[in-house]
């Protein structure tokens, strides 16, 4: 399953001169759709034991054991990895299909295709590592090829600086993820993750819920890297930049998969997070402030992609709280949902973007609904999901979360209403981008759309800042498309939308479990892991979530359809608040005053005073003086005159016998 | 009549032809190329001898394999066959193929008539893999002085080039020196413990009274200069950039590899078994040579714009690392050494096969200028190059990695953490000239190097005694890529790389060569 997209990027990555046209990019889509197969394969023979074997271990080669570190090339397949991989190779191959219309006419095509199968491959490995040691390995390649895609177009400033961001703050989760490791690793012994769970059961750290201090940490740190990878407060500053990438990608890898890692991992880990409930805590608290937070912020947002990046943000907030409180099933089941219709809303985005020349901006946008019929339809599936309307599979991922949490009571009691509140906010920005884009007057790109042709900008410019740009490698190709009129986009949109409206109907309340009961085997431990007995509250979450929902619409049709004016007023009425969100609370701020700019200041110290005076004169330029010396001393004497050699030879071992000597 | 019944009366002593049968096949196979290089024909004699001389290096190859799994003494005791001496007559019958594959369009070997070149090739191979599993001193200077001798010919091959007769007539003088030194020391252990054998020397050195006996330390201390001397270990080193530069370059890439395995072999032995009861007092002293071997190769290094001389003062360098496996005397540090001796064999093969296609393409001899552009024109050249450059430096997804990692796990093992950090110490200046490599090839321009003048040892050739106007024409410029060259380049950088990301073959190839030695 990993050779092929290995291959796939061999390919792609080596072939660039030679391969004609798009034919990379149905080698990149053709090799996802057989890992896909792959997938679905492994799928058939893990079916095919009984449920209480159903976690295989297979090593790859060992690539060393030595000094205690059992460093082997395993992979772990369990139904938990095999239900990540079914969803990493099938929406990547979806979206590979529907970047080769998408990227069509870009000088980076092979390179792209390159970049993406790289990706697939290292979140594959992610997901299918079987011990810590290829887990860091894929956390980081994945992290890599983020960073790859985010600064595909390596030309536009903003592009790079965002991609910077992003990996610099996924190393601070990577540092996160290896020092957790460490810290589980010296109770344990073993890197091999169901090694690792045993001595944890068997009471590596003590017996019971102990909150064992290094565990304790060893989660917490594990949590920092979560974070980072699925942008939760506060290291989610990166993803709304990474909207910097193709659109694809962001549909892809910050929608669909790699900004689950994190989720997947608290999923992965739960052996251990359930004998830390602080850790458990620490996550439940952050992913829901995160769902609220991000939820108010795409509220104010203007780029179309950037609303939908904090919409992402949000609903993996809305995972993190589930995985953190024991409701593993319900969070994964979300994660399932919302990587059909996120995927299909960027696509959808993607969509317009491509019927507005490049351009993003929510401002500028309006009255599409008739220019692109096919597109408005995805997009209004996709934003059903999303808030949670029934039947559409956001309703019952969502709900099942939340009831989990309202079914524990206490203080989770808090997390259960700011989950609903995040829902309304949900639909609230959901819908306010739909009305603003596709109704209302229609602009003049619209207009020249419906008249059947499609608005190419004179000039190409950056959508973030309108600095003039060209259509040479390194920028966005001339070639932009919509839905509507490229057959492999509106194949990847259809077959998401399919999901989009159906994947609910596999776990439905009361009905059936098959997620329930798929995961199973790896959860059997996880105490939480039960299905739901209070139908009382079953009902009152199920109603609740509709009207939560319509609520949220019905507002923003009042708000952006009927009454615009609306929107204006509370825009100057609440001026502080609009602020807040509109800078995103600051959080960039933030983390510059407290972090960055220290951290430049002590540089800058560093690097005048001690760097120059300290390191480059005295140790750099002593030890560059001392080995430059040594280097003329050995030559000097390398004179080339056999006498001296023999001469040499002969002090040399009057010098060892010396020191034999100096011994008797 | 009379004298068949005697002869049949008369018991010969048991020979056994299994053990000595890699060693038959290689002084056979010595004979037979002389014979066949006497023969008229051009052919014969530039395709056919090197085509046997491999026959007889498979042939041996195929006999040590044969011999897989043996522990047993033979030659009364001479020599042992066990996992160590197996697998570093691998390595020793691997570095000869690759030698004859690059030797085989060689001018060296025409000049030096094929037949001659190969059968002194094949000899010291022969008595390097005698040095490898010699069990008394006896036969550990007949393994030494069988290897030395033909090298000391095969470096003045290229007979016309003065540089070449240089560095044959320099290695023949210290040469002797050193094999001088290790000769007295041997006597003088001798006369202390009154036996050549090693495990008699072991015994008797264990009975207490003799090992801190002036004549046992002596003998030591010069035994030490001795091998050194041909490990090229710092001081004893000076003779190696200059024989390594001057002689042919196959010969260069024959010594730097198979002399060192041989030398270290003769180490370990000697060291491990013979004189393991005085580790107290040597471990010091090579610990000591290994730093100063690390740091003068690494130094020396730097600097150096002939990549022959560079590689030679990086094999001094990696000579010091394997010594200190040497230094624990334990049997992670004797698995180390090997295992470090098998992944040099693949990084310098791999470094000289693309030195020989340089020189033969540009002319130009070994300048690291003659690399310029290599990646855009030749990359089944670079690559395995790059690789083995990476390798010696011991970057991560190279065999060269594990080798060092294997060194200092052994010297952390055995007490001498110190040690380690030194090789690491070292490892980072030799970045400073393993990367010049790789970015010559790779970032400059293939025109730039086309303007530079030729080196100085590349003028016209001067008339042999006896050769005629026409044989003195220059032999043309290779266009294009031996096959037999690339081959060993490629196959030898592959092997960087794939032991690189899957090691264990390799710690499975030496797990046994440590206890083969009886260590802890």
């Amino acid at each position: 399953m990993l050779a092929f997209p290995l291959a796939g990027t061999l390919i792609s990555a080596f072939g660039y001169r030679r391969l004609p046209g798009r034919s990379a990019g149905w080698i990149g889509t053709g090799a996802i759709f057989l890992a896909f197969l792959a997938a679905i394969a492994t799928l058939i023979s893990l079916q095919g034991h009984s449920p209480d074997h159903r976690q295989l271990v297979s090593s790859l080669w060992e690539y060393a054991s030595t000094a205690g570190v059992d460093a082997k090339v395993s992979i772990l397949v369990d139904p938990l990895s095999v239900f990540m991989i079914l969803i990493v190779t099938g929406v990547s191959t979806l979206i590979h299909l529907y970047s080769i219309s998408y990227m069509e006419g870009d000088e980076g095509f092979c390179r792209y295709f390159a970049y993406l199968n790289f990706f697939v491959l290292s979140m594959l490995l992610l997901v299918l590592a079987g011990n810590f040691f290829l887990l860091i390995v894929g956390w980081a390649l994945v992290g890599a090829a983020s960073y790859l895609l985010i600064s595909f177009w390596y030309r536009r400033t903003t592009a790079t600086r965002a991609g910077i961001k992003a990996f610099v703050i996924n190393v601070v989760g990577d540092v996160g993820l290896v020092l957790g490791t460490y810290f589980i690793f010296k109770h344990t012994h073993t890197l091999d993750l169901l090694k690792t769970f045993h001595a944890t059961s068997n009471g590596a750290f003590g017996h019971g819920r102990t909150g064992d201090g290094d565990l304790v940490a060893g989660c917490i740190l594990l949590l920092v890297g979560a974070f980072a990878k699925s942008a939760q407060i506060p290291l989610h500053t990166w993803l709304p930049d990474a909207m910097e990438g193709p659109t694809p990608v962001s549909s892809l890898i910050h929608a669909a998969t790699m900004v689950t890692a994190g989720v997947y991992l608290i999923a992965r880990m739960h052996p251990l997070f359930q004998l830390a409930p602080s850790a458990q805590d620490v996550g439940a608290i952050v992913g829901a402030a995160t769902l609220l937070i991000a939820g108010t912020i795409g509220l104010a947002q203007t780029d179309i992609k950037r609303v939908i990046a904090y919409s992402t943000m949000s609903q993996i907030g809305y995972m993190i709280m589930g995985v953190s409180i024991g409701a593993y099933a319900a969070g994964l089941f979300h994660l399932m949902t919302h990587a059909f219709f996120k995927a299909l809303l960027f696509m959808a985005a993607g969509s317009i973007i491509g019927a507005m020349g490049g351009e993003q901006s929510l401002q500028r946008m309006g009255g599409f609904r008739r220019a692109l019929p096919f597109t408005y339809g995805c997009f209004v599936i996709g934003g059903l999901a999303l808030s949670g309307i029934p039947p559409f599979s956001g309703f019952f991922s969502k709900d099942e979360i939340l009831l989990v949490a309202g079914e524990q009571g206490g203080w989770h009691w808090a997390l259960y209403v700011v989950g609903y509140v995040g829902a309304f906010l949900t639909a609230l920005y959901t819908f306010r981008l739909i009305f603003r884009a596709f109704h209302g007057e229609p602009v003049a790109e619209a207009r020249e759309l419906e008249a059947g042709h499609l608005h190419h900008a004179e000039h190409p410019t950056n959508p973030a800042t309108g600095e003039l740009e060209d259509t040479d490698v390194g920028f966005p190709g001339p070639h932009h498309t919509t839905a509507e009129r490229a057959l492999p986009m509106k194949v990847a949109m259809s077959v998401l939308a399919v999901g989009a409206v159906g994947a609910g109907l596999v776990q439905i309340p009361k009905t059936d479990f098959v997620i329930d009961n798929f995961l199973k085997p790896t959860f059997t431990d996880a105490a939480a892991y039960e299905t739901h007995t209070r139908n009382g509250l079953l009902w009152l979450g199920l109603a609740l979530g509709t009207v939560v929902g319509l609520a949220g619409i019905a507002l923003a049709y009042r708000i952006w359809v009927q009454r615009p004016a609306i929107a204006e007023a509370a825009r100057v009425r609440f001026k502080p608040v609009y602020e807040l969100f509109v800078n995103k609370w600051y959080f960039d701020e933030l983390i510059d005053a407290l972090v960055i700019k220290p951290t430049a200041a002590a540089g800058r110290f560093a690097s005048d005073v001690f760097e120059r005076r300290v390191i480059d004169e005295t140790i750099v330029g002593g030890t560059t003086g001392v080995v430059r010396a040594g280097s003329a001393a050995v030559r000097a004497v390398q004179s080339g005159f056999v006498r001296y050699y023999a001469a040499m030879l002969v002090l040399g071992v009057a010098g060892v016998g010396f020191y034999f000597l100096m011994q008797s | 009549m009379t004298f068949l019944l005697a002869t049949a009366h008369l018991k010969g002593p048991h020979v056994d032809f299994g053990g000595l049968s890699p060693l038959i096949a290689l002084l056979g196979g010595a004979v037979i190329v002389l014979m066949f290089g006497l023969i008229g024909s051009q052919w014969v004699r530039a395709q056919l001898v090197p085509a046997l001389s491999l026959g007889a290096l498979g042939a041996a190859l195929g006999l040590t394999i044969w011999q897989w799994g043996a522990e047993k003494s033979i030659v009364s005791g001479a020599l042992r066959i066990d996992a160590l001496s197996l697998v570093l007559n691998l390595v020793l019958i691997a570095g000869g193929i690759c030698a004859v594959l690059l030797a085989w369009r060689s001018r060296a070997a025409e000049e030096a008539a094929h037949g001659e070149f190969h059968a002194l090739l094949l000899t010291s191979v022969a008595g390097m893999s005698l040095l490898a599993s010699a069990q008394n001193t006896v036969a550990l200077f007949v393994g030494l002085e069988l290897l030395s001798i033909p090298l000391y010919v095969l470096c003045a091959t290229e007979m016309r080039r003065e540089h070449s007769l240089e560095s044959g007539l320099k290695y023949l003088i210290v040469g002797s020196v050193g094999s001088a030194t290790l000769l007295y020391g041997l006597a003088m252990i001798y006369g202390a413990t009154g036996t050549t054998d090693f495990s008699g020397i072991a015994a008797k050195l264990a009975a207490g009274g003799v090992s801190s006996d002036v004549l046992t330390l002596t003998g030591i201390a010069l035994c030490v200069g001795g091998l050194c001397f041909k490990a090229s270990i710092a001081p004893f080193h000076q003779w190696t950039p200059d024989v390594y530069e001057g002689a042919p370059t196959p010969v260069t890439a024959f010594m730097a590899v198979t002399t060192k395995v041989a030398a270290f072999g003769a180490f370990l032995r000697f060291f491990d078994v013979a004189l393991i009861e005085t580790q107290s007092s040597w471990a010091p002293a090579l610990a000591a040579l290994a730093t100063i071997t690390i740091i003068v190769g690494n130094v020396g290094a730097l600097g150096q714009s002939s990549l022959k001389r560079m590689l030679a003062y990086s094999s001094v360098a990696q000579a010091g690392y394997m010594l200190a496996g040497i230094v624990v005397a334990t049997k992670l540090g004797a698995q180390a050494t090997v295992l470090y001796l098998v992944v040099y064999l693949m990084m310098n093969m791999a470094a000289f096969a693309t030195i020989v296609a340089r020189e033969r393409a540009t002319g130009q001899g070994d300048s690291i200028a003659s690399l310029a552009g290599l990646g855009r024109e030749h990359p089944l050249l670079a690559w395995p190059m790059t690789l083995a450059m990476l390798g010696l430096a011991g970057i991560p997804a190279t065999a060269g990695l594990i080798g060092k990692i294997y060194l200092i796990e052994a010297t952390v093992d055995g007490g001498y953490a110190w040690l380690g950090v030194v090789i690491v110490l070292g490892s980072m200046i030799s970045l400073g000239y393993y990367l010049p490599v790789i970015a010559a090839m790779w970032m400059r321009d293939a025109s730039a190097a086309g303007a530079l003048p030729r080196s100085g040892g590349e003028g016209p050739l001067p008339a042999l005694a006896g050769g005629s106007a026409e044989l003195d024409e220059q032999e043309p410029r290779v266009r294009g890529l031996q096959l037999e060259v690339v081959l060993v380049a490629v196959v030898a950088g592959a092997a960087t790389l794939f032991f690189g990301i899957v090691p264990q073959p390799l710690f499975e190839l030496v797990r046994h060569t440590g206890s083969a030695l009886g260590l802890l």
